[in-house]
């Protein structure tokens, strides 16, 4: 599992790789915290490269759209494959990110 | 699901014991690899069946044992005719997870509490969840059937 972070046209942008297990969330927790700062700037998680993601993984995603919505952040999450689509289906995420 | 002896000798069974650490898990997603490969799983019903089997064997790891305590869980695989039997036991706090895990997904960001998803995702994925305490241990049967 590894993270990339970059900022893009006032977007901040964090990419996910490979898979985003309950061992994998210790180290990916951290990385993400870079996305705390957001101030009100829009978030993207891309996760077209994602294999794998369990709750622990989907805890990180919730826990920062609790904190990033309040500072009028949007949190969208792309590149989804079907079958993580269906764990966000499940869980009601889909309701919750702006999938795109 | 009971398996006759004639059908056991064909099937794949194998056991996996870790301790409680969450660093593990790599190590549990090669051992379900290998049991869905075994039954003839495809690659979505792989995912699933490691996403719940993690989330089970995870629970244990973060909560059978008291805090700063050391113990095992151990899991068993049988994949057979019908499909895949997972056993997960443990010797810490009695714990019926098949009785949790509802959680209302229709809630907004703000009032989503962030536990209670593993087990939730368990119960969706798998067949059948069953539970029982068998002296000192607690004993998780996980069943999914082959549909083809």
């Amino acid at each position: 599992m590894k993270t990339t972070f970059k900022e893009e046209n006032n977007q901040l942008v964090m990419a996910f790789y490979g898979r985003l297990d309950t061992a994998a969330a210790v180290q990916t927790e951290k990385d993400m915290q870079v996305l705390y700062n957001c101030d009100g700037r829009d978030i993207m998680l891309d996760c077209n490269n994602l294999e794998y993601i369990s709750s622990s993984g989907l805890r990180l995603f919730l826990g920062l759209l609790k904190v990033a919505k309040p500072k009028g952040s949007r949190v969208c999450i792309s590149g989804l494959s079907n079958d993580l689509r269906q764990v966000f289906n499940m869980t009601g995420f889909t309701n919750l990110f702006e999938i795109v | 699901m009971s398996i006759s002896d004639k059908k056991s000798e064909k099937c794949f069974r194998s056991n996996l014991t870790l301790p409680n650490n969450v660093q593990e898990v790599p190590r549990l997603a090669e051992f379900v690899d290998a049991a869905c490969e075994a039954v003839g799983f495809d690659m979505s019903t792989t995912m699933q069946m490691n996403l719940a089997i993690e989330e089970a064997v995870v629970n244990v790891m973060d909560y059978a044992y008291p805090p700063g305590t050391k113990g095992d869980v151990c899991i068993e695989a049988v994949a057979g005719e019908e499909g895949l039997v997972v056993i997960i036991s443990d010797t810490g706090a009695p714990f019926d997870p098949t009785t949790r895990g509802e959680v209302d997904t229709t809630l907004s960001a703000e009032e989503r509490s962030i536990g209670g998803l593993g087990i939730m995702l368990m119960r969706r994925y798998m067949d059948s969840t069953e539970y029982r305490r068998e002296g000192d241990r607690n004993i998780l049967t996980l069943t999914k059937k082959r549909t083809n």
